[in-house]
């Protein structure tokens, strides 16, 4: 079994690839946003403890800090995917 | 209360979006702007030191600072800043919907930059560095010229798959230190080889975002379609926010003899990259993009000899002189960028403002570019001396060939803020340069006859005529080639760290 922390990477991995590959603008937002949930997926897999307890009125916790980063990354993402989607869509407008 | 810093841009980025939802006055909008413009320089003048917001443990809290390392970062972007705000207004002038949007974005742009500048801890200079650079690709699309969005898409993808890469290698410095509190990390590092691979991966990101060739590919391109006022902000300041990411993580993580070695070769390579690519361009502001790519090398050089004193003076001296030529030159050039198509002849004041810029930007003294070069070499061995002492000649040959196309051509009319921006920084390089105790130096004067004499050669052998490659028009295949570029780059990097 691979562990979440390495099939994280391995999706990076498979988004940076399509950036690499692909030409279409909206196939490059969409690897980007692959490359975005491999991140999310390693920074959960760190913190990924199935033995510990909730962050909340802890005895022995997990560590929270991992999974709060990732919930500023998801907001950044979105608002990054909207923006380029908008770009593309001015881009075909512009006819470039 | 050093939060304040950003707090206010933020606050008064909101402001202006509500009013201009309620049709406010356009004197509100105006003020709102100058006011988060203008708050975080008191807040910068009357506070110092360190404190962690909200006051919690310093291994749960953000620790934010003003340091003798950051303050030429922030100093620089607050002159810089507050000229191009008084340039922007009648420059936007509320021609369109856009303006009150291009002024909120603005402001959310100077909260990013302030928030990294003062950021210690590697997630929050993430998360403002990204705030930054989100504003700076609307900004960049918001441009009304052909090729905009191209350009900012291009930007975006880049700029976004290296921050990405960032936060992984931030993941990965957390995961092996526990920390990510910059000078924690610094007293928990036990040298390892994932943090040796952490510590490549987030430069190479860095070194995208800074636009450090061989990673420039984006920055030519969106720099000069920005809108002139944009365009000072985004070489003059929002390069700089990665740059003060590197100093962060080396001085959290001192990298190796070979790393540090590599890294100063690849600066004085981007160095005369840079001179070379502005050598052959015929569209001004496109020269001046170049220069960024051969300015950011001096930075870059002072980071990695670990002299980040000597890096942030250079910084705050690139953001008051390559802001004043953006707008100098973006306003004399408002009909045609090409060079020979336009010039200062008509306009004295102009073309003083422009010649000390130039001077300024070369490293001649007393302007504040040959203090910052002073402390950059002092810190440099033997030869890579001569390097600085080869890149100040370069600059030279580039801008005498700027000016010699703008003492030939003709401008139209000018506003009074138009010449006074150029007027204000120029003079704000010189006094900067006085204050700081640079002294005029016999040697200078040579440079500049150096310089001139090649310029004339180089024109007389027909270098300079030489058609250069044009934009791609397929925009997917050239982030594929950049993609594939600073993977290959990264490659190297970790090759590099792998011992």
């Amino acid at each position: 079994m691979i562990s979440p922390q390495q099939a994280g990477v391995l999706i990076m991995l498979i988004g940076i690839y399509g950036l690499m590959a692909k030409r279409e603008p909206i196939k490059l937002v969409l690897s980007i946003n692959v490359v975005s949930l491999g991140l999310v997926l390693f920074f959960i897999g760190l913190a990924y403890s199935p033995e510990k307890d909730v962050p909340i009125m802890p005895t022995d916790p997990v560590d929270p800090l991992p999974a709060t980063l990732m919930l500023t990354t998801l907001v950044v993402d979105v608002a990054i995917t909207s923006l380029a989607l908008a770009i593309i869509l001015r881009m075909r407008r512009d006819g470039s | 209360m050093i939060p304040l810093m950003v707090a206010f841009p933020l606050l008064f980025a909101f402001v202006i979006v509500i009013l201009d939802t309620l049709r406010a006055k356009r004197t509100l909008i105006k003020a709102a702007f100058l006011l988060g413009v203008v708050l975080p320089a008191w807040v910068f003048l009357t506070e110092r030191g360190r404190e962690i917001v909200g006051g919690w443990n310093r291994a749960a809290g953000i620790e934010v600072g003003i340091s003798e390392i950051n303050a030429p970062f922030i100093a620089g972007e607050l002159i810089l800043f507050t000229v191009v705000a008084l340039y922007s207004i009648p420059y936007f002038d509320f021609r369109n919907k856009k303006t009150p949007k291009s002024l909120a974005l603005l402001l959310l742009l100077h909260a990013g930059l302030m928030g990294a500048f003062i950021a210690g801890d590697f997630f929050n200079f993430y998360i403002y560095m990204e705030i930054a650079s989100v504003s700076a690709f609307a900004l960049v699309a918001f441009s009304d010229e052909k090729g905009s969005k191209r350009a900012a898409f291009k930007y975006l993808i880049l700029s976004l798959l290296a921050s990405y890469l960032f936060v992984f290698a931030i993941g990965i410095i957390y995961m092996e230190t526990g920390y990510l509190n910059v000078e924690l990390v610094a007293e928990n590092a036990l040298p390892s080889r994932e943090l040796q691979a952490a510590l490549g991966i987030a430069f190479a990101s860095l070194l995208l975002k800074a636009g450090v060739f061989p990673l420039h590919g984006w920055l030519p391109d969106a720099h000069s379609i920005a809108p002139t006022p944009v365009s000072a902000v985004l070489s003059g300041a929002v390069v700089k926010a990665p740059a003060y990411g590197m100093i962060l993580l080396f001085s959290a993580l001192p990298p190796r003899e070979t790393f540090r070695e590599a890294v100063m070769g690849l600066a004085v390579a981007s160095v005369f990259f840079g001179i070379a690519g502005a050598l052959l361009q015929k569209d001004a502001k496109r020269l001046l993009a170049y220069h960024t790519v051969s300015q950011m090398g001096y930075v870059l050089l002072g980071t990695a000899s670990m002299n980040f004193v000597g890096a942030a003076y250079y910084a705050m001296a690139h953001s008051l002189f390559k802001g004043g030529l953006f707008l100098s030159v973006g306003s004399l050039g408002k009909k045609s960028r090409k060079l020979g198509e336009f010039g200062y002849r008509n306009a004295p004041l102009m073309a003083f403002s422009v010649l000390m810029l130039s001077l300024a930007i070369g490293g001649v003294s007393p302007f504040i570019g040959s203090y910052a070069k002073g402390i950059i070499s002092s810190g440099l061995g033997g030869t890579w001396k001569w390097a600085v002492t080869a890149g100040t000649v370069g600059t030279l040959v580039s801008f005498t060939k700027l000016n010699y196309h703008l003492s030939k051509g003709e401008t139209g009319d000018l506003a009074p803020i138009e010449k006074l921006s150029a007027l204000v920084l120029a003079l704000a390089t010189l006094c900067a340069g006085l204050y700081l105790g640079a002294e005029p130096k016999l040697s200078d004067a040579s440079y500049i006859f150096a310089a001139v004499l090649v310029f004339f050669a180089l024109k007389f052998s027909g270098v300079l005529e030489r058609e250069v490659r044009g934009e791609a028009k397929d925009v997917g295949k050239d982030v594929n080639v950049l993609v594939a570029v600073f993977v290959t780059f990264m490659l190297g990097v970790l090759l590099i760290q792998w011992p």
